[in-house]
């Protein structure tokens, strides 16, 4: 590659634009990078790997609302303070107060209750032989999931996504016109968050909310709307994103019927299949960063305010990393992408992976044989990805 | 107090850093430096970075 014009382009916000495709693949052979009609996208392990660490990089997503017109406001004023887009001193005096929360010593004795959510969700349906896996598994387990590590009512989990799925149409292109709907999402969200606070406030308990109420590092704390503002981030930056990639989970296991035989057989391989679905059809298809000053990377020169994809399947799957990129469910690999990584590492990740180790199994154990049941719909490849409906019948087994 | 990094497991992610920024740091090339021999007083911030890493690549070594 000698110029930037003779790198591949994609145009990443063309809802036909597809990760697993020839057009991807070539590229990443040709190229580490490609350009985009929106910054570049960078396609090959190594260089995802430097660059999502890299401090020249800064998190790109802080200035969405404001290139979309929205200047103020409920949405605008949590998103601009939220710990995502948060950087440098900022950012870390969050992370450090509520990291403690989310120790895998605090989140392991949650996993019986996961794995009660699952086989009870399972259950209302194996019967049958066929289920909407995305209303009938994905949804409820994600935003239950996440009631149970806050503390809400399980029962009050379809107001919780549906609440948290109006947030998120923040993320499209109908922001403006959607922004009264959001606001007013955001403002429940905020009442059920400040509740909850003001709950372990005056009765405290062994439990992921009174850690982060009482969370303190030498004298500082969160105020009561910082922790409100990272409850409603949780909820937001959990949710969706649970809910997608175990979809996409079920759709890499449709195409490897053998993968999905043998974890029936060995739920311990649950956390291996997990991986193995992230790394190679991971939700979040590409992290966003923005070059924070001009900087030369690879005989690239990256200028100041350039919007930097990190793709995270083509990374996963990049033969130059990975010899034998398919999935392997007993293989060794290399870490993958799909969390992120560097400052912004998913703070939830100990969470999502604990929840999806314990699911894939219990699906494989009931499902067998599971085929695509009707006709399928899908969220385009940019961004975030995933099923909206995902048909399935199976051979319901004990 | 004695700690160590598997370098094997070690992604440098640098969350370590943020927990205890005067024991960890990335250095210009990206990778992850850090003092070996470290004061008592400071064992609650590396258990803080112990649970944070990612890939739970931080120990401390027990000597016997
Ligand atoms: C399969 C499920 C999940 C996926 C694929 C996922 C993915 C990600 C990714 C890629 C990032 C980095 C974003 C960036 O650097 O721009 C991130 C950050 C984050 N995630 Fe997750 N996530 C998942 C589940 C969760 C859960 C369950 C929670 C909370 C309970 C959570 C909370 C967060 C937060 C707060 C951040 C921001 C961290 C920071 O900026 O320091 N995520 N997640
Ligand atoms: S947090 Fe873990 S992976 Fe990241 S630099 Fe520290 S030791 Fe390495």
């Amino acid at each position: 590659m000698s110029s930037v014009a003779e790198a591949p382009y994609f145009n990443i916000s063309d809802p036909k634009f597809a990760m697993h495709s020839e057009e991807v693949r070539n590229a990443r052979e040709q190229s580490w990078y490609a350009r985009t009609n929106y910054g570049i996208a960078v396609l090959r392990y190594n260089q995802v790997s430097q660059l999502l660490k890299d401090q020249r990089l800064s998190q790109g997503s802080g200035q969405w609302p404001a290139h979309n017109g929205v200047h103020s406001g409920l949405f605008y004023d949590w998103w601009t303070t939220c710990l995502l887009v948060l950087e440098g001193e900022d950012h870390h005096r969050i992370r450090r107060l509520v990291n403690p929360a989310f120790s895998p010593r605090h989140i392991e004795p949650l996993i019986p209750r996961f794995e009660a959510l699952a086989e009870e969700l399972v259950e209302a349906y194996a019967s049958s032989g066929r289920c909407e896996f995305v209303a009938d598994f994905a949804e409820p387990y994600a935003t239950r999931v996440l009631c149970i590590l806050l503390g809400i009512p399980e029962s009050e989990w379809p107001t919780i996504a549906r609440l948290a799925s109006t947030i998120g149409l923040a993320l499209g292109i109908t922001i403006t016109e959607e922004l009264p709907t959001i606001e007013e999402a955001l403002g429940e969200l905020y009442e059920y968050a400040e509740a909850l606070i003001r709950d372990r406030q005056q009765n405290p308990k062994d439990d992921f909310i009174t850690r982060l109420v009482e969370a303190n590092k030498d004298g500082d704390a969160l105020s009561d709307a910082e922790l409100r503002n990272a409850l409603v981030l949780m909820i937001f930056g959990g949710m969706d994103t649970t809910r997608n990639q175990l979809g996409l989970g079920m759709q890499s296991f449709l195409h490897n019927p053998a993968q999905w035989a043998l974890l029936g057989e060995k739920p311990e391989l649950g956390r291996a299949a997990t991986e193995e679905v992230m790394r190679t059809n991971p939700t979040t298809t590409w992290v966003t960063r923005e070059a924070a000053v001009t900087f030369e990377y690879e005989g690239l020169t990256i200028e100041k305010g350039t919007t930097v994809h990190l793709f995270t399947q083509t990374s996963g799957t990049d033969p130059m990393a990975f010899p034998d990129p398919e999935m392997d469910i007993e293989g060794e690999h290399k870490p993958h992408y799909g969390f992120g990584g560097g400052i912004h590492h998913c703070l939830g990740h100990f969470v999502a992976r604990a929840d999806m180790s314990v699911a894939y199994p219990i699906l494989a154990r009931r499902m067998k044989d599971i085929r695509l049941g009707g006709v399928d719909e899908w969220l385009p490849d940019s961004g975030n990805t995933g099923p909206v409906r995902l048909p399935l019948t199976f051979t319901p087994a004990p | 107090m004695k700690i160590h990094v598997d370098r094997t497991l070690c992604d440098n992610h640098g969350q370590c850093t943020i927990t205890a920024p005067s024991v960890f740091r990335i250095d210009d090339q990206g990778i992850l430096q850090y003092e070996e021999n470290v004061d008592d007083s400071l064992r609650a911030d590396i258990e803080d970075s112990m649970d944070v890493c990612p890939v739970q690549a931080i120990f401390i070594v027990t000597e016997d």
